[in-house]
């Protein structure tokens, strides 16, 4: 039964506030970003064109950042679709101890993002925290986890891990469940392994969901700021500093054409990932289906 | 030892540093919260000692924590409130009406999502700085109704497409508008459903740090923002940070712990049906 015209009503209040609070400052930041609008400066507002777009291309910071976004993004996903497939596996087993923890599993995911980096900043703490404590009590040296600039990204990729393995669990657990068990039992009287059956039936019938938690992931650490703001505020250097933090920062200084010129390049790398993936998920769902 | 009894206990076995590392943080800031500072900075660490309140008195004291309490609340419940009316509105239409470019529409509501916040919120704080609307609760609730509504609506669709159309039917039969159909019959009966979208919006609001940072000055401060602030290296406040951290926290995990069965559910219903 179709709501028929009346349908727009219910449609309109809720699609005109969304798409109204998004694409007016979207639009708003593509007209700033061709401006030199300094924040100290009022007076000295002038057009400047794309500058603040082609002067990206002789800038090391910002290809830095691009270099650091990509390593933590990559890292953080790849490590979090592997642990969160074991988990997954782990608790589709008929085990009946694993239903009540399993909810212990997702807390991370639901406690705030800010207190949790909050919590790995008290236990990374070079001279004060209980990590380093017993690195040395088992006869390891300590190390400077947020401030070595290569181990500060480590860390910061172990923090969003712990966050959101969560995530990857819950979504390929949910895919687990509902496939038909008809299909593994066949496949046992004909004598498959364990192996065989999860390289032959579950890999195949769970790509698309696997795609689709990867394809989210990767575009919630692209954007991931919260935890790096906590752990190490981009530092040390510009060892951690992301896209998404070299744009707090120009924010920061009151450099707002450069800003939003950084904020339209990220949306468009997010496009760009996010078309790709797409197609790469759908197309095989079309030719199954 | 019968092959599942081996099972058993290697999945115990593995289970072991899975729960360490998932709950570990979470115990150590707990416990943190209630030491004293003597034992706080204790070498080896202490697992055992007595535990004292004075870490959360001295937050509650000196800092305006319940201002900021409010701060927090008023536009979590507002942003719930916000994003149910027209989550559940949009929801009902896109379940009962179909138009030509039905899909696409319900599509592009979920990609406004996956932009990222900071392209968003540079422009909206110049945006607001005009209205004059820079730290107050209405430039705030704005942007959380709009974080919080795409997920709403995905999820409301899938609960209202599942209430029987009979019913409906005959609720019109008996002179029931379509808005009356909606109040009286659909949500009810999709109350579980409006149940899950409340609660996530209320979390989205409730931990929601960037444009809290960038667009509350002192007026409208919301709590991660103070935690953020609390967490200096200069001076670690480890106990007062650590007390207004699980204060913090607390509404979270009693949300997650009390409402999981809903919560499975609504997390994964969006991926498993695609």
């Amino acid at each position: 039964m179709a709501i028929g015209r009346a349908g727009r009503w219910f449609l309109l209040p809720g699609l005109v506030f969304l798409f109204a609070i998004d694409l007016i400052p979207l639009a708003y930041s593509a007209w700033v970003s061709c401006y030199n609008w300094w924040l100290i400066r009022p007076r000295d507002i002038r057009f400047v064109g794309l500058a603040n777009y082609t002067r990206f291309a002789d800038d090391p910071e910002f290809s830095r950042a691009v270099v650091v976004t990509t390593l933590f993004t990559v890292g953080a996903v790849l490590v979090e679709f592997l642990a969160g497939l074991l988990l997954a596996l782990l608790f589709a087993q008929p085990l009946r101890f694993l239903r009540p923890i399993r909810v212990l599993l997702l807390l991370p995911l639901f406690v705030v993002p800010v207190v949790g980096a909050t919590m790995w900043r008290v236990i990374f703490h070079p001279e004060l925290g209980v990590l380093n404590y017993y690195l040395g009590a088992i006869g390891l040296s300590p190390l400077p986890w947020l401030s070595d600039p290569r181990l500060a990204l480590v860390s910061i990729t172990l923090v969003d891990a712990w966050r959101t393995i969560p995530f990857m669990f819950l979504v390929i657990y949910a895919g687990l469940e509902v496939l038909p068990s008809e299909l593994f039992e066949a496949a046992a009287v004909d004598g498959a392994s364990a192996w065989q059956s999860f390289r032959h039936i579950t890999v195949p019938l769970l790509t698309y969901i696997m795609l689709l938690a990867i394809l989210i992931r990767g575009m919630d650490a692209f954007r991931e700021f919260d935890i790096i703001f906590v752990l190490t505020g981009g530092g040390p250097g510009t060892a951690t500093q992301t896209m998404q933090m070299l744009n707090y920062r120009a924010f920061g200084l009151g450099h707002m054409g450069e800003a939003n010129a950084i904020g339209i390049v990220t949306l468009v790398i997010v496009a760009v990932m996010c078309f790709v993936l797409m197609r790469a998920v759908l197309r095989p769902q079309g030719a199954r289906g | 030892m019968k092959p599942t009894r081996l099972r058993a206990t290697l999945t115990g076995l593995a289970l072991v540093p899975v729960l360490l590392w998932t709950l570990f943080p979470i115990y150590w800031i707990t416990t943190a919260s209630f030491k004293t500072e003597l034992a706080l900075y204790a070498k080896p660490p202490q697992w055992l000692f007595t535990p004292i309140l004075d870490n959360y008195t001295r937050v509650l004291t000196n800092i305006p924590f319940f201002q900021y309490l409010k701060n927090s609340l008023v536009i979590a419940i507002g942003t719930t409130l916000g994003s149910l009316v027209l989550g559940t509105l949009a929801g009902y239409g896109f379940a009962r009406f179909r138009f030509r470019a039905s899909e696409a529409v319900r599509f592009l509501v979920l990609v406004t999502r996956m932009a990222p916040r900071m392209v968003l919120v540079v422009p909206y704080y110049l945006m607001m700085q005009r209205l004059g609307l820079l730290d107050t609760y209405t430039g705030l609730l704005v942007a959380y109704v709009s974080f919080a509504l795409p997920f709403s609506i995905w999820l409301l669709i899938g609960f209202f497409v599942d209430v029987p159309l009979d019913v409906e039917e005959a609720a019109m039969i008996d002179g029931c508008s379509r808005l009356g159909v909606l109040i009286r019959i659909v949500i009810p009966i999709a109350a579980p459903g409006l149940v899950v979208a409340a609660i996530f919006a209320f979390l989205v609001s409730w931990n929601e740090f960037l444009f809290a940072l960038i667009l509350s000055g002192v007026e409208a401060k919301t709590l991660p923002v103070v935690i953020a602030g609390l967490n200096t290296d200069a001076g670690p406040l480890y106990g007062e940070m650590s007390a207004a951290a699980v204060m913090v926290m607390l509404p979270n995990i009693v949300m997650t712990l009390a409402l999981q069965r809903y919560l499975v559910k609504g997390l994964t219903l969006g991926a498993v049906k695609g």
